[in-house]
């Protein structure tokens, strides 16, 4: 089990979180560029000492900044870190990069059969500036699984690569994960490259951890709306009760009790046509479109608020009127804190 | 740009640049051109002709151990910020760099000379540190030593410390890391500015002849055999001074160059 309940100071704020990873788990940390993601690895590595808390793994305190204080070096940690760079040491060949930590064996059966099974047997005496991306990334995948590692951490480390190979390393990853039991935490900024890799998704924004469950409990029940546009809400609509559990637009019908409850709306969750016994219906004008992957996306003039919606379909021309039903829209109170469906709050974990 | 206009600019560029090099070697030209093999053979063919490079070559190399010994970590000490007020003692380096050997010379005087504290403390190891082999090695170090310093201190410096990181990650001690990344990956560096002080060392003069006049090293013949018997009886020393202080940074540049081929595959 990997336990890290850790403050550490940063120049713009200050990064408090706590995560709990069991053995074989697999946590993914999501959020905005500089919200603290990458300082916590760190901290969990050994690399940032923590103003307070706590680091343990498998039982062993690896940082106690109360006393008596911990602090066990990183090189004592067996704690993995698999950074966007790869870090392969350029003086060395594939083969000793993958032999590089303690008491491997250059020519053992142990590296040669995880070179063939990262498709590397042909690139052992390769120089790392003649490999490509991927292949960097093998190789250090392999040191990493060479190494022994009680825990893997992994920072965005297939930014950059295309999406088959970061599927295919994702895969490798989990894989290993599986096998070996370790826990294991990815930062990334992707919410599919989260999704892919985790068992539990953290989101992250400005040091302090807002939500954490399963992926898909995440992304369906954000805990408020500052979740919600982190995972990829990008409209908010005005919305009133109409009915326990049950809301409509605001100023459609009666007046809105509470003007201040909206709706969130993934463009990912919404079908065409008008379906109010599934969610939410939204008409409006379309004030623009473009291609979005297999389908297209959809801008809509709700209300006051644009709102994205991504469909299967071509929409109709643009200034046309277009109604779409967005399912499971999560309503957010005056606070921005999700209400639940009989109106009372969503307590947030 | 048109392809021929295009061409013409790379031709002259060339030829520019075939002229700034060969006016940076035209002293070496011109020693070359005003020597023969007589002259050579007869100047240093005299009883001792040779004691002043065997002078210069164990200073060199006494000063070399000592910049390797004291220096390195200085230079790693600055590249990883491991000293306050890392900007203070880089300014330093620099103002010991950028006084005029003559002036280092006899600054030293004052303060190593037998007079002064530090002459009085090595006194008592019957020592003096001015005109004797001491007071060599010190004027070659003082010479040498910042050109070391910041060669090295960059050549650390490029090492990126996220590979060092890695290192300990990987279960490495910080004497591994060093030992095992960091020196390997800094070494064409290093040897580059062991080379450039090895070079400076050799060719040391300004303060050595206030502080060092015996015993005589090569850049002192030099000096010496110019003031006694004239230009001609000087040049084989010069050829020397060359063909001792060259194949260090030679072998230094050609090691660096190879060492970083290895690195591109």
């Amino acid at each position: 089990m990997l336990e890290a309940d850790v403050e550490v100071d940063r120049r713009e704020f200050t990064v408090r979180a706590a995560i709990h990873v069991a053995p074989g788990e697999r946590l993914a940390l999501f959020g905005p560029s500089g919200a603290g993601k990458t300082t916590l690895l760190e901290a969990i590595a050994g690399l940032v000492l923590p103003r307070r808390g706590v680091v343990a793994l498998d039982g062993q305190v690896l940082t106690r900044t109360q006393r008596p204080a911990v602090c066990v070096p990183a090189w004592r940690r067996q704690v993995g870190l698999l950074r966007q760079d790869p870090g392969l040491f350029p003086h060395l060949s594939v083969r000793d990069n993958l032999a590089y930590a303690r008491e491997v064996d250059p020519a053992g059966s142990e590296l040669t059969d995880l070179a063939a099974a990262l498709g590397l047997e042909d690139l052992l005496q390769a120089m790392p500036a003649r490999l490509s991306g991927g292949q960097q990334h093998r190789v250090a995948l392999g040191r990493l699984l060479l190494a022994d590692c009680r825990a893997l951490l992994l920072d965005e480390p297939y930014s950059g690569l295309d999406a088959a190979l970061r599927r295919t390393l994702t895969g490798l990853v989990v894989a290993m994960v599986s096998q070996r039991g370790v826990p294991a935490v990815l930062v990334a900024h992707e919410l599919a490259d989260a999704q892919a890799f985790a068992h539990q998704l953290a989101v992250l924004d400005r040091g302090e951890v807002l939500q954490a469950g399963r992926p898909d409990e995440v992304v369906r029940q954000p805990a408020s709306r500052r979740v919600a546009e982190l995972i990829g809400y990008l409209g908010f609509v005005p919305v009133t009760a109409v009915g326990p559990g049950s809301y409509g637009l605001a100023g459609l019908g009666a007046p809105p009790a509470d003007p201040a409850l909206t709706a969130g709306i993934h463009p990912d969750r919404v079908i065409a046509g008008a379906h109010p016994d599934r969610g939410l219906v939204l008409r409006g004008g379309l004030t623009g479109s473009r291609p979005a992957g297999a389908g297209w996306e959809a801008d809509i003039q709700c209300d006051g608020t644009i709102v994205t919606a991504r469909l299967p379909d071509r929409p109709v021309a643009e200034g046309g009127e277009l109604a779409v039903t967005a399912i499971d829209a999560p309503v957010f109170g005056p606070d921005g804190a999700a209400v639940a469906a009989d109106g009372l709050p969503v307590a947030g974990t | 740009m048109p392809q021929s206009l295009r061409s013409i600019s790379g031709a002259l560029s060339v030829v520019a640049a075939l002229v700034i090099w060969v006016a940076l070697l035209g002293p070496v030209i011109t020693l070359a051109t005003h020597l023969s093999a007589g002259a050579i053979g007869h100047a240093l063919s005299y009883p001792g002709a040779l004691d002043p490079l065997e002078v210069s070559l164990e200073a060199g190399g006494v000063t070399l151990g000592v910049l390797l010994v004291v220096c390195t970590p200085l230079a790693w000490m600055l590249a990883r910020d491991r000293l306050p007020f890392p900007r203070v003692w880089e300014a330093g380096l620099l103002c010991s760099l950028l006084l005029p050997p003559l002036v280092i010379g006899l600054l030293l005087v004052f303060m190593v000379g037998p007079y002064t504290p530090f002459g009085q403390l090595i006194g008592h190891f019957n020592l003096t540190a001015t005109n004797t082999f001491l007071a060599l090695v010190i004027a070659q170090v003082y010479e040498s030593a910042p050109y070391y310093v910041l060669g090295a201190q960059a050549a650390f410096d490029s090492v990126d410390q996220r590979l060092e990181q890695q290192a300990a990650l990987l279960g490495d001690r910080p004497r591994r890391v060093f030992r095992r990344v960091t020196l390997p990956l800094a070494a064409p560096g290093l040897a580059m500015s062991l080379a450039i002080a090895w070079a400076r060392a050799m060719g040391a003069f300004g303060a050595v002849i206030i502080i060092a006049y015996h015993p005589t090293g090569l850049p002192l013949q030099i000096y010496t055999v110019l003031q006694e018997t004239g230009l001609a009886s000087a040049l084989p020393y010069a050829l020397v001074l060359l063909v001792v202080a060259l194949p260090l940074p030679l072998a230094a540049y050609i090691w660096s160059a190879r060492a970083r081929g290895r690195r591109r595959g």
